[in-house]
Order: C-alpha cells, then structure tokens, then sequence
C-alpha cells in the first residue's frame, strides 16, 4: 500500500495530517459502534466520510465535536494529543460542527443566530452586571453578522435582520456554517450539508466548502450523496460497520469502487496511504 | 474551474449588498414596505391595535360615556392588575411554558402583605418586599420543578394554583379577607400626578425615545448598516407622541396620571429591555424557538427556565400589591379565586404573544390588558349581562388564538 507520490507531489503536498483520530473505540451498551476506527485530515482539504446507515459516521462526528466522549484510542490535533469532552472544549480547539439538523433558531434573526449562545456584550461601564443581563452589543453582532454572509455570498440574503425562519434551505445552511467559522477555527465537521437541498443551494454550499478549504481549513464532510463526494473532496474515507475500510484520493477512484467498498468492505482498491 | 466559480461566487455577493441597499430605494413597492413593517418589531403590535381601535369606536360611538375622562381613567386603573399579570406570563410564554398560577401567587403575596401591615403593623415597605420576596420563591421553586425534575409547566403551575389558593386562605385566616388601610399602599393607586409633573414626564419619555432612536440610526450610518427609511421612523416618533399626548391631555382634564400607571410603564419598560437587550432575553426567545438548538449553541435551558418563572413570581406578587392597594382590601375572590388568571393569559395571547413560544412582547400584553378592561368595561356601561361579557371575552380570545395559529404556520412553513 505505500505508494509513492511522485507524480502527484505537485497537486497534493506532502503536508502532515492536521487532525488525526486513532484507533477509536466507543460502544453504547452492547453495541460497538465504533470499532478502532482510524481518520485524518490536512488543513486545506475536504476528507469526505462515506459510509451506509449505521457505520459509525454521526458517531465518530460526535466524538470528534465532544457531544460523547470516547472509550480507547486518542484524537491529536496538529501532532499533540486533546482531550475533547464537551462541545464547548471542541469550540476552544478550534473544531466546529454543522449538525444536520443545524441547531438554528427559527424565531430569530440570522445576526441573533450567528452568536447564540456567545453575545457579544458591553463591558464598559457594566461590570457590576451579572453576564446575562449586561446590554447587547446589537450593532456590533449585525456588522460581524453582514461581513460573515458577505465573505460565504450567501446569494440573495437580504438582510441579516431577517428571521431565519423565512429563509430557505440553502439559506439555513450558509447560516450554519457561518455560525461555524464565526470564530477561529480550523477543523470543521459537516454532517449532511446538502441532504435537504435543492440542485442551486446544494451548488451553492459546495461553493462555500471550496472557500473554507482554500482558506486553509481541514473539512470533514460526511453524506450518502457520491455525486457530492466527487464534485467536492480530495479524499474518501469509507466506513463500514464502525471500522475504516480505506482511504482513497478522489482523482484516482470510481463511484463504482468506493460503492464497492460502502457495500461489500472491499479495500482492494484503497490507492491512498495518508 | 475552481477559479471561475469563485468569481461568479463573488459577483453574486455584490448582488446580494444591492439587494440590502433596495431596503432604502424610494421606489420601494406598498407590499415590500408592508412586509418590512409585519417583519420589524412595531408590525407585531398592529392587530392587538387595530382591535383596540375598533372597540374604542365602537364603544365611543354607541356609549358616550366611554370616552369620557373619567371613563378612561378607570379603565387605566382597572387593566393595572391584569397588565402587571399579563406582562409576567409573557415571559414564560417567550420560553413556551405557562404558568397557571400567577393569579394565585398574587393572592399569597397580597395576603403575606396584608397580614404583615394591617395585622402585624409592620411597616409598609417591608411588606411589599415581603410579598415581593414570597412570590419569586414561589415561581422560583415551580421553575425548578419544570426544568430539573422535568414536569410540563401547565401541571407544576396547576398545583400550584391549587396550593397556593389554599396557602392564601391559609395565611388570611377563617375570614378569608382581610382590610387594607395602610395609607402608602393605598397610595400607589389612589395618588395622581399634578398636571405639570405628567407633562415633564410625558416629555422627558418622549425626547428620550426620541433621542434613543435618532442616536441608533446614527450610529447605523456611520457602521453602513441598513437603516429603517426616514417615513417609518417618523412615522413611529408621531404615533408615540400623539399617544402620550392624547393619553396626558386626558387624564388630566379629570385627576391627572395615575402614579400606578407611571409605575406599570417603568416596570414593563425594564423587562422589555431585558427581554429584547440583554443574553438573557435572547436566550428566553431561543428557548421558546427551539429548545433543542438552544441547549446545543450551549445555552443553559434550565437555569433559563427557572430565571423566567422567578420573575413571573415577582411580577405576579407586584400585581397582588397593586390589586390590594386598589380594592382596599386582601380577599379570596378578588386573586385566587375570580377570573384575574385567565384576563391575564388572555391579555398576553390577546396582545399577540404566541402560546407556541418565541414570539411576543411585554408592551403587547399591556394593549391586550386594555382590550380585556375595555371589553369589560364598554360591555358594563351598555348594560351587558355577565352572560354576554363572557361570551364577547371568549370569542375575542379565541379569535387571537386563531390568528396566533395562523401566522405562525406562515413564518414557519419551512420548519422540519
């Protein structure tokens, strides 16, 4: 399986692996969900995880942004091993997720939504005000709020005044993505970015993936659409039955392989050694 | 390729900054200005106002009494207690809880307070903090059995609002009432302001509000932010001084502004500020939205929830002191036992909060308080029987209910 890169030394730089999942294992109960499952990716790319119901990918997605935390193995992110507990340790590390059901509010504005849970508040002559009843710093939140959609063109958004609930699908996910990179982050976890999509909006957050990777963001993007896969990773990564079948870099592999080996757990064809 | 799509990515993003400049073009049709105004916060005010306006005509033109002064100022004073109430319940209404027994919880307040001052003969102001006091631990502990022990909010408040009754009849002792003469309690709703002071008032509030909203625009400005157009911000200014002026220019042609009122703005001011300036406030509209995304931004739901039946227990205790100061007496029926709990959930929904959770306003339930005391009050003057008052409130409340339906299944059609 080692192979060497020369011909592609070019395209793909030989760069080290930004976040590295090793030999993880968790089980619910009696079912080993995750079986010594091993995952990287390198800053500026899209390492697709592909794999059928029940593989193991939302959870290893969740170990990954600290909603369960893990029974053996270790996550090292830029060569040190972390700890990830809590999603609030995650955020610290700099490791976003975009749920797949988005975790937005609906009744409220997007400005509102992109700080939930992190507004941004007056400090200057309030200190002597518990946190949650010091002033907002709305105008503030509205500013950051316009320049994130403006730096995702996050196509024919009126008004980040507007309530999220009026927006459409491809809409909503922009906004959960931009709610993502808000703060200083490197990895981010995507978790079936455009299963709810249409053609256009599916178009128009794979765009926005492109940008976060030339940004030099790692991107983990999971989905049953191949179609996506091919259109937007570097890699692939496929799971079956909680453990890692292979790696393959996207350029030298067919739907037909990789479907082989969601199905069947054939890695004959695996072409990519990290 | 990669290449080509950025760029066509980055010219869409400039039509999207001329789409948030369209907000300001003149020409800007009648349905987008509409729609702009249902979206901004004053648009959730028009229907609880235009019912308001339609009863006002309604009454003025078949009773000549309502509009009169006096009229007025009674129906002033008769919607304080219900709007204190009423502003309380919304807030655990934002969060998508109820609260059952707030009339009750008025009821042990005004009773602790009532046999501390006029038994006990403990100084006023210490009995107001008393009852005060009592009703935030009241709501405090119900909002720890809703959001740790995780009983619904309607059976935690239900036997609540039993209990309470019976620890309000309780503390009154076997005659189940009790006199107020204290003469500073009796004063927050017999005293009137002198005409000069309700003018200087009226236009400190009125150049503050002013000032409030030219300064906000300003700054708007300077950030390129959008800003709302010159004709709605006017528009608003006018409608709030032809308000506070017509309210001011009636009230003193009989005795003047109430000080009770004074103090219900105060009070509704402050929590309006909290629920729509603060984290708290926007984590009490995120809880109501979607409780699920909330908790996952990292919101902590629970002391959310507990926070936000505190404060309905202080405001419903503040009601307890206002009604006992203003019927001059503590009793059963006139909390716990009439029908102030349901004028005051009726009120909030009435003014347009939803009972679904995360939409709504306090200054909204203090309108749906005045809808409530003018039905009461212009059904009373025509000689309406207490048959026909309970149908006309019913109807009315149902039909707010209705229109809360129907509006939220037209903002959130794309809800999963």
């Amino acid at each position: 399986m080692v192979e060497t890169n020369s011909v592609r030394a070019a395209e793909t730089p030989p760069v080290a692996p930004y976040l590295c999942v090793e030999s993880v294992h968790k089980s619910f109960g009696g079912v080993h969900a995750l079986q010594g499952i091993d995952l990287e990716v390198r800053r500026g790319e899209v390492m697709a995880l592909v794999g059928d119901n029940g593989a193991g990918k939302s959870t290893l997605m969740k170990i990954i942004a600290g909603v369960h935390p893990l029974d053996s193995g270790r996550i090292l992110l830029d060569g040190t091993e972390v700890s990830i507990s809590t999603p609030h340790e995650a955020t610290n590390l700099g490791i976003q997720t975009v749920f797949q059901d988005l975790a937005l509010c609906e009744n409220l504005d997007v400005a509102a939504n992109l700080f939930l849970g992190h507004e941004p508040v007056s400090n200057s002559w309030t200190r002597w005000i518990p946190y949650p009843l010091r002033p907002l710093r709305g105008l503030d939140m509205e500013e950051q709020a316009q320049q994130a959609v403006a730096r995702l063109n996050v196509r024919t958004l009126n008004s980040v005044r507007g309530k999220v609930g009026q927006l459409s699908g491809g809409q909503r996910q922009a906004i959960a993505i931009a709610r993502a990179i808000r703060t200083k982050s490197t990895v981010i976890l995507l978790d079936e970015p455009t299963a709810a999509l249409g053609v256009a909006q599916t178009a128009q957050v794979l765009d926005m993936v492109r940008r976060l990777r030339e940004d030099g963001h790692a991107l983990i993007y999971i989905t049953h659409n191949l179609r996506d896969v091919f259109d937007i990773s570097d890699r692939i990564t496929v799971m079956r039955h909680g453990k890692r079948v292979g790696v393959w870099r996207t350029k030298d592999t067919t739907p037909d392989e990789i479907v082989a080996a969601i199905t069947s757990g054939i890695d004959a064809g695996s072409n990519d050694d990290g | 390729m990669m290449a080509s799509q950025t760029r066509s990515g980055s010219e869409q993003g400039l039509g999207a900054a001329d789409g948030a400049e369209s907000v300001r073009r003149p020409g800007a049709t009648v349905a987008a200005k509409l729609r702009d105004l249902r979206v901004s916060g004053f648009g959730a005010f028009l229907p609880v106002i235009i019912a308001l306006l339609v009863i006002w005509t309604w009454f003025g033109l078949t009773e000549p009494a309502f509009l009169s002064a006096r009229n007025i100022y009674f129906l002033f004073m008769q919607s304080a207690v219900v709007g204190t109430l009423a502003v309380g319940v919304t807030i655990v209404l934002l969060i998508g809880d109820i609260d059952l027994s707030i009339a009750a919880v008025a009821g042990v307040g005004a009773a602790i307070m009532g046999v501390l001052v006029t038994n006990l003969g403990v100084p006023a102001p210490i009995g107001i903090v008393a009852a005060l006091t009592a009703g935030i631990v009241l709501g405090f502990c119900q909002g720890l059995l809703v959001a740790y022990v995780g009983i619904p909010s309607f059976v935690v408040t239900l036997a609540g609002l039993l209990g309470f009754q019976g620890l309000m009849l309780r503390i009154l002792g076997e005659h189940g009432a009790l006199n107020m003469r204290d003469p500073m309690i009796r004063a927050i709703t017999t005293v009137t302001l002198p005409a000069w002071l309700g003018w200087a008032l009226a236009a400190i509030m009125l150049a503050g509000i002013a000032a409030l909203m030219f300064r906000i625009d300003a700054e708007r400005h300077r950030r390129g932010l959008e800003r709302a157009d010159r004709t709605t911000l006017l528009g608003t200014l006018a409608f709030f001084v032809a308000l506070v002026v017509a309210s001011v220019a009636t009230l003193n042609t009989y005795r003047g502004v109430p000080l009770v009122v004074i103090l219900l703005l105060t009070v509704t001011g402050l929590l309006w500020w909290i629920t729509t300036s603060t984290p708290f406030g926007r984590h009490l509209f995120a809880v109501g939205g979607n409780t699920e995304s909330a908790r996952r931004v990292g919101i902590s739901v629970r002391k959310v929830r507990v926070a936000a039946f505190a404060v309905v227990g202080l405001m419903a205790a503040l009601g307890g002191v206002i009604g006992a100061s203003r019927y001059a007496s503590v009793s059963f029926n006139a909390f716990a036992g009439g029908p102030l709990l349901l004028e005051a959930i009726g009120a909030a929904v009435i003014g347009g909060t939803s009972l679904f959770g995360g939409r709504g306003s306090v200054w909204n339930a203090i309108l749906g308080a005045l809808v409530i005391g003018s039905l009461g009050n212009g059904l009373d003057l025509s000689g309406a029987s207490a048959a026909d008052k309970l149908m006309v409130s019913g109807a009315i409340l149902l039909l707010a209910v209705a229109f809360d339906a129907v509006t939220r299944a037209g903002t959130n059609a794309g809800r999963r």
